[in-house]
């Protein structure tokens, strides 16, 4: 039934324009953009939560394919409901979890898309028992949850989480939306929620 | 109608009994009040005349109450500047004060707290207006004086005490709108050289409203409630005066969440003050008071078979004695004393277990009066706290006349406010999400449990962090302010106040569990200040006053401020637009504080008509509720609730000397937004008559 929901997924890749800032007038602060893909309403849907423990196969992520992937060891990033691991550490005990076989690795960078421009390598950590390298709860990872009345999931405006991949590369990602087809104005009862749309581009090593 | 007859029927049973009476020429109190005779006790614990106040302070007198035909607390409250009434859980309202939340202020009933916050806030619309003197509102911390929970402000509810002579009152209160509500209060009082007593009974009922008709939930279900309020006094000699004042309160709710779920929810509370007043002297006075309360709620849930679903019950009981002298050293130099302790405890469902909290205090206050131009207060207080470090409230307030015209004062003072029951004691744990809140004191108990029962994934915060107390949250308060009088006619108050709050409480995550949600508790955070400047003016020609009010604002989380101004902060005006740093000038504040808010007034009498007439604006400007664009924080670019306007309109006229009979319009504009202001009903119309014997 998921695996259905899988295929069902829309999803695009797009290469982005290459743009430069060529404007004095812009703020001092704009950094150059450069190439960068976008990901639109990757599922990863999730059974349980609500009180119940949460659980099902996570939605398997492979950013050099820029493709959802089955594979058991070419895969980077999984994510389930607004929880994401990393193909990388130790199982941090949660059910249904995948085995890591990688060397994937994750931080999070407050600053805009653009002006990240260098990875830290000290600051990467993989998943362990104790915690995952992108930490789950509001505000504490990429997304804020606001509660009652309006119940939204919102990525933190400028939360660019840094993944070191499977096979070494360093990819900056910035979540957009966690709401089918990118809504404006989301609304947790009528929009579908756990379709990531995000962009990516990839770091200097 | 059920409520339409027993009104009916109400005022026929009373008319009989009108007419059974001699009509007696009963004087109305139609004759204003000079604002130079007005008296507050709760600033200084002895009587003294406001004006002559170093403090920001102001007194709602029965007239305005009676004018405007208020029934409730919460209803006079709102129009008062600088004081902003604002719904929280379980549709009740509490009271915002120079821009600290509801919490942060002590309500009291003749200088004693009310209790009965089950979460944090303590409802105003509980409290009848019926047999109120008057109202005393302090601005700023008064904890060298009150101590705990007097942080930003007290509201002291001064009740009537028995009056010489005999007579009797009866007042109905009969209003229209959204819902029908009627309000019924009766009077009798008598007093002699010796004895006096005063019985008075108010019964109020709601038929609630529903301002979203899209869901099957009423925005405020109905309910009815009763206060009955009794005072004795007895004079054994010129210096010996005994009073006693009990108060019983109580409410019935019918609570339907579906067509299937229905319950109740049931308020029992008393107060019971006695007073012994002996003079040992001229000079030297003393009062000793016994003071204890209880607020019990019991509420429960079934199907419509009886299956019971849930029930809940909060019980908490409030003792304090206090013994308090004040000693006329001479006529410049007064010094008050006082030492007292206070016993608490509350029993409630989800707690970890029956908390006691046991304290005892001292405060002393000097004050000094050099001539008739100035005036310097001194207060300090020790609490002394079973569960926390004891805590010194110092405060310094001074007043000069500069001439004739212009008065100066300032304050400052420390207030505190100690963690509630809640925040220590509560285990709680939501059925339907499944995330669970712990008070701080029950997390090194509670933490290992849920962890034995295979409930947590990690633990995030080590319990040793919780072998120290959790702090009071506490402030400094600065209030400037000046005394304007232009003419005869117009005068103006301007009021520069600042608050710098520490420790403030907040709640964090402190556990995962196994099924995806989190365990929460307290812990001492954050750092914030509120600042503005508050305005009065007024001005009286023969029968018309007219009165401005404004405040303006700033209440801000220093926390916040530096990541603003670090840069940290991005948004994004839609999720595909690129992404931007806000300045700290987007940075708009705390959540449900307004930059503005005005009142306007209009009193007209015409004494040949025994008629009184007046014209209310209240308007509040934007505010924001929640954080719309995710970045955590209320900056300019979130979605907020528009500012709004509250007109109201009413007249009263005297007939045959005894009878006054009042008509109004609440909310003119027919102002409502149910999904942010779930505590304005609309548009309401009522009638009034008052009886006076």
């Amino acid at each position: 039934m998921t695996r259905s929901i899988f295929f069902y997924a829309t999803q695009s890749l797009i290469i982005g324009m290459v743009f430069f800032s060529c404007s004095k007038d812009d703020s001092e602060d704009l950094c150059p953009e450069g190439e960068f893909q976008s990901v639109i309403n990757l599922h990863a849907p999730v059974t349980g939560g609500q009180g119940e423990p949460s659980s099902g196969n996570f939605t398997k992520f492979n950013f050099s394919s820029g493709q959802i992937t089955e594979s058991e060891t070419q895969w980077d990033i999984g994510l389930r409901g607004t929880t994401i691991i990393v193909n990388g550490g130790e199982s941090s005990g949660i059910v249904d979890e995948p085995t890591r076989n990688g060397n994937a690795a994750a931080y999070i960078e407050n600053n805009t898309f653009w002006c990240v421009q260098n990875v830290n390598l000290n600051l990467f950590s993989q998943d362990s028992v104790s915690s995952l390298s992108i930490p789950t709860g509001s505000e504490n990872g990429w997304y804020s949850y606001t509660g009652s009345p309006n119940h939204l999931i919102l990525p933190i405006p400028g939360r660019i989480l840094i993944f070191r991949t499977h096979d070494s590369q360093y990819v900056k990602v910035e979540i957009l939306s966690y709401y089918f087809d990118i809504p404006t104005n989301p609304d947790s009862m009528l929009d579908q929620s756990r379709y990531y749309s995000f962009n990516y581009s990839y770091l200097p090593n | 109608m059920f409520i339409k007859r027993s009104f009916l029927l109400y005022l026929l049973f009373n008319l009989k009994f009108v007419f059974s009476q001699s009509p007696v020429v009963k004087a109305h109190d139609s004759i204003k009040t000079s604002e130079l005779d007005e008296i507050i006790i709760s600033a200084t614990r002895t009587k003294r005349k406001l004006i002559s106040l170093p403090l920001p302070a102001s007194v709602i007198s029965r007239k305005e109450i009676n004018s405007i035909n208020s029934v409730r607390l919460n209803s006079i409250i709102e129009e008062q500047t600088g004081l902003i009434t604002v719904p929280d859980y379980g549709g009740v309202e509490g009271i915002q004060i120079q821009g600290l939340d509801s919490q942060y202020s002590l309500i009291l009933i003749d200088g004693f707290p009310l209790i009965g916050r089950s979460a944090g806030t303590l409802d105003l619309s509980r409290v009848t207006v019926g047999n109120i003197k008057q109202i005393e509102i302090v601005k700023g911390p008064s904890s060298s004086l009150y101590g705990n929970e007097a942080l930003a402000g007290t509201v002291n509810i001064i009740t009537e005490e028995p009056k010489n002579g005999f007579n009797f009152y009866t007042r109905a209160n009969y209003r229209i709108g959204a819902f029908n509500s009627n309000d019924l209060s009766s009077n009798l009082n008598f007093k002699n050289n010796k004895l006096g007593f005063n019985v008075f009974l108010n019964r109020f009922s709601n038929d609630g409203y529903d301002l979203d008709k899209n869901d099957n939930l009423n925005t405020v279900d109905p309910y009815k409630n009763y206060t009955l309020n009794t005072k004795l006094s007895y004079n054994f000699f010129e210096n010996l005066k005994f009073n006693i004042s009990t108060r019983f309160f109580h409410q019935d709710q019918r609570i339907k969440l579906d067509e299937n779920i229905f319950g109740n929810n049931e308020i029992k509370e008393f107060n019971i003050h006695s007073r012994i007043e002996f003079k040992i002297n001229k000079k030297w006075n003393n009062e000793f008071e016994f003071y204890i309360t209880n607020y019990n709620v019991d509420e429960f849930l079934s199907d419509n078979i009886y299956n019971n679903l849930s029930s809940r019950d909060f019980d908490q009981k409030f003792t304090r004695p206090e013994l308090r002298s004040t000693y006329k050293i001479d006529s410049k130099n007064y010094i008050t004393a006082g030492f007292g302790i206070q016993m608490e405890r509350l029993k409630r469902s989800d707690f970890y277990k029956n908390p006691k909290f046991n304290s005892s205090y001292f405060y002393t206050q000097y004050e000094y009066n050099p001539n008739k131009k100035a005036s310097t207060i001194f207060g300090l207080r020790f609490d002394d706290h079973n569960e926390y470090s004891s805590q010194l409230s110092p405060k310094i307030a001074s007043r000069t006349k500069i001439n004739k015209n212009i008065t100066i004062k300032g304050s400052i003072g420390y207030g505190f406010k100690t963690p509630d029951f809640r925040q220590l004691y509560f285990d709680f744990t939501n059925t339907t999400v499944g995330y669970t809140v712990l008070g701080y004191n029950a997390v090194a108990a509670l933490i290992p449990q849920l962890e034995s029962n295979g409930e947590l994934l990690d633990i995030l915060v080590p319990l040793s962090s919780f072998d120290s107390e959790l702090n009071p949250e506490s402030s400094i308060g600065y209030n400037f302010g000046i005394d304007l009088k232009l003419n005869t006619k117009i005068k103006i108050n301007l009021n520069l106040f600042r608050n710098e709050i520490d420790n403030l409480i907040d709640t964090r995550v402190i556990a995962r569990k196994i099924n995806g949600q989190n365990v929460f508790s307290y812990y001492n955070v954050k750092e914030i200040y509120t600042q503005g400047i508050e305005f009065n003016s007024s001005y009286e020609i023969e029968n018309i006053n007219l009165s401005l009010g404004y405040q303006l604002l700033y209440a801000k989380d220093k926390g916040a401020e530096k990541a603003f101004k670090n840069g940290e902060v991005f948004t994004r005006l839609t999720p595909t637009t690129p992404l931007f740093v806000l300045s700290e000038k987007d940075y708009f504040g705390l959540f449900n504080r307004s930059r503005h808010v005005f009142n306007f007034k209009i009193f007209y009498t015409i004494p040949k008509w025994n008629l009184d007439t007046n014209f209310r604006v209240v308007y509040r400007s934007k505010f924001g509720l929640y954080d719309s664009n995710g970045n955590g924080y209320l900056d300019t670019y979130d979605e907020f609730v528009n500012g709004y306007s509250i007109l109201d309109f009413a007249i009263n006229k005297i007939f045959l000397d005894s009878f006054r009979i009042g008509l109004g319009l609440d909310n003119i504009l027919d102002f409502k937004d149910s999904a942010n202001l779930s505590n304005i009903a609309g548009r309401i119309s009522y009638c009034s008559i008052n009886y006076n014997f």
